[in-house]
C-alpha cells in the first residue's frame, strides 16, 4: 500500500523503483515473533554487540501491520501453522520472510508426526538461513541476500501482490465478525 | 478441507535391530525394603504388589483400586510426608513381553518428601479399557482409566492431562480432562506404541522433478477461523481475552485466555502446545547417545543442565562412574548455564515490567555473551551446546578457557551490583513486583512448583545440596529463599542465585583436578581419535557404539537434577535395549506455568505479564 498506488498507470517508475528499494532495504522492519531456539539467536542478533540497527532492522513490531519481514525463528508445530499462516496474511504487502534455522527451513531434527518440514509448506520464503541455531551473523548475512533480492523488486510488480493481499484480507473478514 | 494428520510410517525408521535374546525386557519388580515401603505395605498389606529399591529408587506397585488412598496416605501420614506429587508419567507396554494378565498401561507417580529428604516412585497398572483391541481412532469409551489424583494433590491437574493427550490414559475424577498439547482435535494418542512416529520421506534426491517442489511455497495447511472453544468455568458475561500465542511478553507461543472483569483478572486458561515437538516419541526411536542433541533444544536456554540431567540419569542406570575431572567441568558448565539463563530472564521480565527497559536487556545480554563465548570456546557452539556426553564431556578444556572464566567470575559480581542497584529499590520496580503473584508455601507444594518458584515461597530445598549429584557435596554455598512468595521474593531469590552460582565456580575452578574428561569404559565413550590409528580393539569399539550404541539393563529410574527453573526430571524405561523404551522429561517450566492461573487471580491485566516473567518459563520445555 502506500506509494505504489499514487503511480498512475503509463508512467515509467525505473528511477523511483531504486529510491524505493533503497528505502525498503534499508528500514525492513521485522515482526516481533519468536518460536524455539533460534529466537533465541534471533534476540541475540537484535542487543548491541550484533547489532542488527545498522540494517535498519532493530525495530521489531509486534504487530503484522506494522511489519515487512517475518523471521520464522524456529521449528513450526501443526498447532502452530495456521497462526502463522493468518500472522503472514496479516502483514501488509511488500512482505518478506526469513526461514531461520533448519528446522524453518526443512523440519530439522524433528521428522515426526508434531512439526511441520518447513515453514515454506504454508507461506513463500525468501531466504533460508542453515543452521541450528544460526549464528547472529548467519542472520545478518541473510538480511544481506534480502536487501539483493529487494533491490531486484520493482514496484509496478508490487500492484500484483496488492491484488492478492486484497484477496487475502477478504478471506480473513469474517474472521473478525 | 480437513488437516491430513495420517500418521506416516517409515519402515526404517521403526525396524527392530539384531537384538540378543532376552530382549526387549519388562522393568524387574524392586528387591528389598526400607522403612517407607515397610510403613506403605503394614498399612495396605495386599495391596501392594511389590515394594523395595530399584535402581536405587524406592518403589512401590500398588493396586490401581487403592492408588487414591495410597496417595492420600502418603501425604498424611506423619511417618512419611510426601507433601508434594512430582510428576506423573506412564509407559506402553504392549511391545514387552507381559504375562496374560498384566496390564498393557502403567501410569507411573513421582513422590517427593522435602521434610524427610525422601523419593518415592509409585507404579500402577491401569485397569483395560472395555474393548481388548485398542483402535487407532479417538474413542474416549476405549481408553484405559485410572483414578485421578487431583483430589489429593492440585499439581497433577496438568500431569494428568498431558498422559491423557500423549497416552490415552483416562483418569476418573479429573475435573477437566481435555487434551493439552496436541491439537483437539487431534485424531490419535501419539505416544502409544501402534502410532508410528510420523513425519515425511525424506527426498534422497533433489531434482526439480521432484513432485515436492510443485507446492513449494503454496498453502498446504488451511488457516480457517473456527470459533473458538470458551474455556470451562468461563463466563461470557465477563470480558474475554486472547493472549497470544504471538504476543511480546508471554515469552514464546504461549497462548492465555483471560476472563477478566473490568481491569480484574478472574481467571486464566493456558492453552500449551504450539511448541509441542515430539521430544518423547522421538527419543524411542533414537540411540542413548543420540538424544543428548536433542536435550539441547528442549530448554534452549539452559541446554547445558539439559544435557547434564539426562546423562546423568542414564549413566545411573549403567552403573557408570565417572572420572573426577570431568565431574567438575560439568559443574562449571552447568552453574555457568545458570547464571546466563537468569540473566535472560533479567533481561526479558524487566523488559515486561517496565516496557521500555531496553537498557538491561542489553546489559544482561552483554554478560550472557561472555558465557556463550566461553560455550563456544568449549565446544564450538553457542547455544544447543550438547558438551557434556553420557560418560564425561565431548572435549577437554582448551587451555585458554580457566583465563578466561577467571577474568569472568573477577567481572560478574560488580554486574550484580550494578542491576540490582537499578533495581532493587527502584519504586516502580517495587510497585510492580512487591505483593503480586503471591503463592504461599501449602499451594505451592500442593502445585508440585519447584525451583526458585518455591524457595520464593520459603521452602528451603535444592536438589544440589539435597540430594547432590556431580559432586556439589563438595561445594560450598547457600540456598537463597524468601518467605514473601510474590514476585519480588522471586527475584530476589534469582539474583542471590547469581551470586552463589558464581562461588561455586570460583571454588570449581580453584579445585580443577587434572586427569581423564571423560570415562574410560571404551563400551559406553568413544575412544580418543588417535587412538582410532594404532588399536584395532579401539576401532572396533568405536564402529560398535556408532553403529549399534550401547544397551542399558531392563528396568526405569527417574531422576532430577536443579535447573535454573527448577526440578528438571528425566525418566527412561528401558527394554535392555540400545534405545529407550519410554523417556519422559519432567520440565520445571511446565508444572511452575501451572500456578499462573492461582496467582493471577484478582489482580490487574498487567499483571499477568509480570507474572509470566516471575515464573520464568521456556516454552520448549513446556511443550515439548
Ligand atoms: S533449527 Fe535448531 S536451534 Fe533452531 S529451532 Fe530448530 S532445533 Fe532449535
Amino acid at each position: 500500500m502506500g506509494l505504489e498506488q499514487k503511480v498512475p498507470e503509463g508512467i515509467l517508475t525505473t528511477t523511483l523503483d531504486s529510491v524505493i528499494n533503497w528505502g525498503r532495504a534499508n528500514s525492513t522492519w521485522p515482526l516481533l515473533f519468536g518460536l524455539a531456539c533460534c529466537a533465541m539467536e534471533m534476540i541475540a542478533t537484535g542487543t548491541a554487540r550484533h547489532d542488527i540497527a545498522r540494517y535498519g532492522s532493530e525495530l521489531f513490531r509486534a504487530s503484522p501491520r506494522q511489519a515487512d519481514l517475518m523471521i520464522v525463528s524456529g521449528r513450526v508445530s501443526n498447532k502452530m501453522a495456521p497462526v502463522i499462516k493468518r500472522i503472514y496474511d496479516q502483514m501488509s504487502a511488500p512482505k518478506w520472510v526469513i526461514a531461520m534455522g533448519i528446522c524453518a527451513s526443512a523440519g530439522g531434527p524433528f521428522n515426526n508426526y508434531a512439526i511441520i518440514q518447513g515453514v515454506d509448506k504454508i507461506i513463500p520464503v525468501d531466504v533460508y538461513v542453515p543452521g541450528c541455531p544460526p549464528r547472529p551473523e548467519s542472520l545478518l548475512y541473510a538480511l544481506d541476500k534480502l536487501r539483493e533480492k529487494q533491490a531486484r523488486e520493482s514496484i509496478s510488480a508490487d500492484r500484483l501482490s496488492q491484488a492478492e493481499e486484497q484477496l487475502a484480507i477478504e478471506e480473513i473478514i469474517p474472521l473478525g465478525a | 478441507m480437513p488437516l491430513d494428520v495420517a500418521p506416516i510410517s517409515r519402515s526404517y525408521e521403526t525396524q527392530r535391530t539384531l537384538n540378543p535374546p532376552g530382549i526387549p525386557a519388562a522393568a524387574p519388580l524392586p528387591t528389598g525394603e526400607t522403612d517407607d515401603t515397610r510403613r506403605i505395605r503394614e498399612r495396605f498389606g495386599d495391596d501392594i504388589g511389590a515394594a523395595g529399591l530399584h535402581n536405587g529408587n524406592q518403589v512401590v506397585y500398588v493396586k490401581p483400586a487403592q492408588l487414591k488412598a495410597l496417595a492420600a496416605f502418603l501425604r498424611a501420614d506423619p511417618q512419611l510426608q510426601y507433601e508434594t506429587l512430582i510428576d506423573v508419567t506412564s509407559v506402553d507396554r504392549s511391545h514387552l513381553p507381559l504375562n496374560g494378565d498384566d496390564a498393557r498401561f502403567q501410569a507411573i507417580y513421582q513422590f517427593r518428601s522435602y521434610t524427610r529428604n525422601q523419593h518415592l516412585t509409585l507404579v500402577t497398572n491401569c485397569e483395560a479399557a472395555a474393548s481388548p483391541a485398542p483402535s487407532a481412532d479417538h474413542n474416549e469409551t476405549l481408553l484405559p482409566h485410572i483414578d485421578s489424583l487431583t483430589g489429593v494433590f492440585r499439581g497433577a491437574d496438568w500431569p494428568e492431562r498431558e498422559v491423557y493427550d500423549l497416552m490415552g490414559i483416562q483418569f476418573d475424577g479429573h475435573p477437566d480432562l481435555r487434551r493439552i498439547l496436541m491439537p483437539k482435535n487431534w485424531p490419535y494418542h501419539p505416544l502409544q506404541k501402534q502410532t508410528p512416529l510420523g513425519g515425511e520421506e525424506v527426498p534422497f534426491t533433489l531434482t526439480w522433478d521432484d513432485p515436492e517442489f510443485e507446492t513449494l511455497g503454496a498453502q498446504i495447511l488451511p488457516a480457517e477461523s473456527a470459533a473458538p472453544d470458551l474455556p470451562p468455568g468461563m463466563s461470557r458475561e465477563n470480558m474475554i481475552i486472547n493472549m497470544g500465542p504471538h504476543h511480546p511478553s508471554t515469552h514464546g507461543v504461549l497462548r492465555l485466555v483471560v476472563e477478566l472483569d473490568g481491569e480484574r483478572v478472574v481467571s486464566i486458561d493456558p492453552d500449551l502446545g504450539f511448541l509441542h515437538s515430539g521430544f518423547e516419541k522421538t527419543a524411542e526411536h533414537k540411540r542413548y547417545k543420540d538424544f543428548v542433541y536433542y536435550t539441547d533444544r528442549m530448554d534452549y536456554l539452559s541446554a547445558m543442565a539439559n544435557n547434564l540431567g539426562y546423562c546423568l540419569t542414564v549413566e545411573h542406570m549403567l552403573g557408570l562412574e565417572i572420572p573426577e575431572r570431568a565431574q567438575v567441568i560439568r559443574v562449571i558448565m552447568v552453574e555457568m548455564q545458570r547464571i546466563a539463563s537468569h540473566l535472560f530472564w533479567l533481561a526479558t521480565h524487566v523488559l515486561d515490567v517496565s516496557g521500555t527497559g531496553m537498557s538491561l536487556l542489553m546489559y544482561a545480554t552483554r554478560e550472557r555473551e561472555r558465557i556463550l563465548d566461553l560455550f563456544e570456546m568449549v565446544c564450538g557452539a553457542r547455544l544447543t551446546v550438547s558438551y557434556i556426553r553420557i560418560g564425561g564431556v565431548w572435549q577437554d578444556l582448551p587451555k585458554a578457557f580457566i583465563t578466561e572464566l577467571k577474568d569472568f567470575i573477577r567481572v560478574m559480581p560488580q554486574k550484580i551490583r550494578e542491576y540490582e542497584a537499578m533495581l532493587t529499590d527502584a519504586p516502580l520496580w517495587q510497585e510492580r513486583l512487591a505483593g503480586v503473584g503471591y503463592i504461599s508455601r501449602e499451594d505451592g507444594l500442593a502445585m508440585g512448583l519447584t525451583g526458585p518458584m518455591l524457595r520464593g515461597s520459603g521452602v528451603d530445598w535444592d536438589l544440589r545440596r539435597d540430594r547432590p549429584y556431580s559432586g556439589y557435596e563438595g561445594y560450598e554455598f547457600e540456598v537463597p529463599t524468601s518467605d514473601r512468595g510474590d514476585c519480588y521474593g522471586r527475584y530476589r531469590v534469582r539474583m542471590e542465585e547469581m551470586r552463589q552460582s558464581i562461588r561455586i565456580l570460583q571454588q570449581a575452578v580453584d579445585t580443577l583436578p587434572s586427569g581423564l574428561y571423560k570415562s574410560n569404559n571404551r563400551k559406553v565413550s568413544a575412544p580418543p581419535r588417535a587412538e582410532l590409528d594404532v588399536s584395532m580393539e579401539a576401532l572396533i569399539h568405536h564402529f560398535k557404539l556408532m553403529t549399534e550404541g550401547f544397551h542399558v539393563s531392563p528396568g526405569f529410574f527417574y531422576h532430577g537434577i536443579e535447573g535454573s527453573k527448577g526440578e528438571l526430571g528425566f525418566f527412561v524405561y528401558s527394554d535392555g535395549s540400545a534405545k529407550p523404551y519410554r523417556l519422559h522429561v519432567h520440565g520445571p517450566s511446565f508444572n511452575n506455568l501451572y500456578a499462573i492461573d492461582h496467582i493471577s487471580r484478582g489482580e490487574m491485566l498487567s499483571d499477568v505479564v509480570t507474572n509470566i516473567g516471575s515464573i520464568d518459563i521456556v516454552l520448549g520445555e513446556v511443550d515439548r
